[in-house]
């Protein structure tokens, strides 16, 4: 990446900490996401991968530490805090809700009321302003899927995560977190979704992508953050490194000597 | 597998349009069987009485269910409707005959001393984290015996003319039942915090990453549960021209077997006011259909159990061949 790159990160976390009980899951973490980039956060099961993005993102509460935006100390307490700085979170397994149509996934939560009375007083919605607007959303993404008053439960893996991502384009003015986007898509949903995931960027987006896949970090990521039992063990650029050498640090196998970015 | 990209724009509307009256027309058949059962088999059913008296016998108990549908489909129960009932029940005969406010401040107080009541067992629910049935049991017991103190040695009768003549007759209470179906059917499908019933009911984590504040929404959906119970207690008042703590009971549990059997899921997300409205009017059907039998109400109330666990059986074994 380019030297205009590595201004001020978008976002930024300092010394995140968080307790279960008597565990420590994070450990004095901290984390970087430059302006534009696509920054992967890799690790065994249990390092602390997914409390940290949801630690950062108010979804959960925690222990200690501090949120940066655009150099700005932020609040961060609940997911809508979040959403109001741009910061647009898609959790794994946890992106839709089933019972509800497409349109409704993609609002739930924001969604577009009337401009009348029966808006103001009863919160009655503008069905057709937000059906609209997510016409005009799949087509600036190239989703195919023209059927978005039936139920979310009707679609595939792969049109769901299509779904699931393209709430980060409506929303996330600034930065889109995913945790394990393709964990469970077919080989080839799974080109399509990483596909859209770099697409992000045309949309002015910055990501942070949590992965198990060492090809698609090494394929469509910047730079890459390695955590090994709740603690960050590494920072890289891709261009660094390889499949084995990430495996090796993701083990404990290589020795990390110093964290650099 | 279906290409989508084939499906012309706005056909999809239709698609859950159609859904939707398929799942309530199945109801709605089950309905028009069961009546037809009893019209075949019982010439004096046949009346244009019985039919219209099936209608006022469901519409206060139907007004109750309304709300339970709410509730059921944010995934919360309310035990506490039927004491709720008897206490808003006697608050009104209360204003009425002691204090003689006018009718219409007497309904607006009934209205809210049900929000009220509905409002904190959702308050205390979502606040303790002490599951739904637990804490609307205690409130089952509790409100009954805020109905009894209020109402014991207290003779409620005789009322206003015009308060009397809101469930009396046909007209009024089949107009309020279609009425208050009809606002709760537009809460649910047009509004933001209806809306958010089927999210919450569906997947509460889901809908609280999404921004949705959960707990205020839930307070929420008690709250018009409890506020239905009150408007049904006000029309049984009315009707009976009497107030009595004893009403109400197992009100809750006709309540619940009218969502139930209407094909709301009683694990929330899905499932409808209508379909609720037309679940109350099998069970009046085969309760008013049976008596006209000659079959005692031991055996009605065996064959209302029977319906229940049928229903179920049915919307589980669709989701299973789907």
């Amino acid at each position: 990446m380019g030297e205009m790159t590595q201004g001020v990160p978008v976002l930024e976390a300092r010394g995140i900490t968080k307790h279960f009980g008597g565990v420590t899951a994070l450990d004095d973490v901290d984390l970087e996401l430059r302006q534009g980039e696509i920054l992967a956060i890799v690790g065994d099961n249990g390092a602390g991968k997914s409390t940290l993005i949801k630690a950062i993102t108010g979804a959960m509460s925690r222990d200690g530490g501090t949120v940066f935006f655009d150099g700005q100390e932020v609040q961060v307490e609940t997911p809508s805090d979040a959403k109001d700085i741009g910061i647009e979170t898609v959790y794994q397994d946890l992106a839709l809700v089933n019972e509800l149509s497409i349109t409704k996934n993609i609002f739930l939560g924001r969604e577009i009321r009337r401009d009348d009375f029966l808006g103001h007083w009863f919160g009655a919605l503008d069905f057709r302003r937000m059906e609209n607007e997510v016409r005009d959303l799949f087509q600036r993404l190239d989703i195919r899927i023209t059927d978005i008053y039936r139920d979310a439960q009707a679609f595939s893996g792969g049109q769901r995560q299509a779904v699931a991502l393209s709430k980060t384009v409506m929303f996330g003015k600034r930065v889109a977190i995913l945790d394990e986007p393709t964990a469970a898509l077919g080989v080839r949903e799974r080109k399509a979704a990483m596909k859209m995931v770099t697409s992000l960027k045309e949309f002015g987006l910055s990501v942070i992508m949590i992965t198990h896949n060492m090809d698609h970090v090494l394929n469509y990521c910047d730079r890459v953050q390695i955590m090994r039992l709740g603690r960050r063990i590494a920072v890289r650029d891709v261009s660094e490194v390889d499949g084995d050498s990430l495996v090796g640090l993701i083990t404990g196998a290589i020795d990390a000597n110093e964290v650099r970015a | 597998m279906t290409d989508t990209t084939q499906i012309a724009p706005h056909s999809g509307q239709w698609d859950t349009v159609i859904h939707q009256f398929k799942q309530t027309g199945q109801v709605l058949a089950a309905l028009v069987l069961i009546y037809g059962i009893f019209f075949v088999l019982s010439p004096p059913f046949r009346s244009i009485d019985t039919f219209l008296s099936i209608f006022t016998q469901a519409s206060i108990l139907a007004v109750l269910a309304s709300g339970t549908t709410v509730v059921l489909i944010s995934g919360g129960l309310d035990l506490s409707v039927g004491s709720i009932f008897a206490v808003v029940g006697v608050v009104v005969g209360i204003l009425l005959v002691e204090w003689q406010v006018p009718v219409i401040v007497a309904i607006i107080a009934g209205l809210a001393t049900g929000a009220f009541c509905g409002a904190l067992n959702g308050f205390v629910q979502v606040t303790t984290k002490v599951p739904a049935f637990i804490v609307t049991l205690g409130g089952l017991t509790a409100y009954k015996g805020v109905a009894e103190l209020l109402g014991s040695g207290r003779d409620l009768s005789r009322f206003p003319e015009s308060y009397q003549m809101l469930g009396s007759g046909y007209v009024m209470p089949i107009s309020i039942m279609f009425g208050a179906a009809l606002l709760i059917g537009l809460f649910l499908t047009r509004t933001q915090l209806g809306n958010h019933a089927y999210a919450i009911g569906g997947n509460e984590e889901v809908a609280r990453l999404s921004g949705v504040n959960v707990a205020r929404s839930r307070i929420k959906y008690y709250m018009i549960g409890g506020l239905m119970a009150g408007l049904a207690a006000i029309l049984e008042v009315s009707k009976l021209n009497f107030a009595q703590s004893s009403r109400g009971q197992s009100y809750e549990l006709f309540a619940i077997a009218a969502v139930v059997i209407g094909g709301t899921s009683l694990f929330g997300g899905r499932g409808g006011v209508g379909k609720t409205i037309i679940g109350m009017l099998i069970i009046q059907t085969i309760y008013v259909g049976l008596a006209y039998l000659g079959v005692g109400t031991s055996i009605q109330r065996i064959a209302i159990g029977l319906i229940i666990i049928l229903a179920v059986w049915w919307d589980v074994w669709q989701r299973g061949t789907r």
